[in-house]
């Protein structure tokens, strides 16, 4: 992974400290505690579940996403929704 | 002083996601047995009613189990949400039937949550399921020897049934 360490992503979730993990969507930073990631895991991935995936699609085709307890918006459409559920996945490979 | 590094997790995210499930399943089962219970008590079928209370408060302390283990290794507990309950019966041998179908499906569900732990290394959580394993055998018996009594007894009335299952 040393290879894209100067590569930047739309998405992306990186840990700073043990407590301290910072969420880059576009050109939003966002600074979450660790429970405030657990929580943005369990919401997304209920977001992506088939049927509610399908029931975005056929509706508004966006979400709005409150996350780390409610500080920040999130506006995502459905591409991007699923990347930044990559990118929680790939972030608890380790645990 | 060096900085205390420890993993924020001691859990497996994916055996977490699999005992939330289980949370809900178990909370489900404890609103199941509640309804059972509410028919038994409106017929007076008194051991049976007192049987299906005890099963309902059971339940849901397995769930309470599984909730603060979740939140002890770490991860995050989430309060399910409890779909729809059936509270229509055709009688009390079919709700027993419900009530042992209903054990088999968490028992089903306990073992999936053990495998996966099994084959992430995920101790904590496999010892942890260890005892689960073990109550699920004891109260599918537990209704299969209920159920065992109905076909002793045959067609006698419902109330003198329900006098001879195991008090609770």
């Amino acid at each position: 992974m040393e290879i894209l360490s100067d590569v930047t992503f739309n998405i992306q979730l990186r840990k700073k400290t043990f407590c301290d993990y910072r969420l880059k969507v576009d050109q939003k930073m966002m600074t979450l505690t660790f429970p405030q990631v657990l929580q943005l895991r369990q919401k997304v991935n209920s977001l992506t579940s088939t049927e509610n995936l399908e029931n975005i699609i056929q509706n508004e085709n966006y979400v709005l996403l409150f996350i780390a307890d409610k500080k920040y918006l999130l506006f995502l459409e459905i591409p991007k929704l699923l990347d930044l559920k990559e990118e929680l996945s790939y972030c608890f490979e380790n645990f | 002083m060096k900085t205390a590094i420890r993993k924020q997790m001691t859990i497996s995210a994916d055996v977490m996601d699999l005992l939330n499930d289980q949370i809900a399943l178990e909370m489900h089962a404890s609103a199941s047995y509640l309804a059972m219970a509410s028919w038994c008590d409106q017929r007076s079928l008194l051991n049976s009613k007192a049987f299906f209370y005890k099963q309902a408060e059971e339940e849901r302390g397995h769930a309470m189990k599984i909730f603060e283990f979740i939140n002890e290794a770490g991860g995050a507990s989430i309060s399910p949400a409890i779909p729809s309950v059936n509270n229509d019966f055709e009688g009390l041998r079919e709700i027993y039937e419900a009530s042992l179908d209903q054990e088999i499906q968490v028992t089903q569900s306990i073992y999936k949550c053990f495998k996966k732990a099994r084959s992430v290394d995920d101790f904590a959580s496999e010892v942890f399921l260890q005892w689960f394993v073990s109550e699920q055998v004891e109260e599918e018996d537990t209704v299969r020897g209920i159920l065992d009594t109905f076909d002793l007894m045959g067609d006698m009335p419902l109330k003198m049934i329900d006098e001879r299952l195991p008090k609770e």
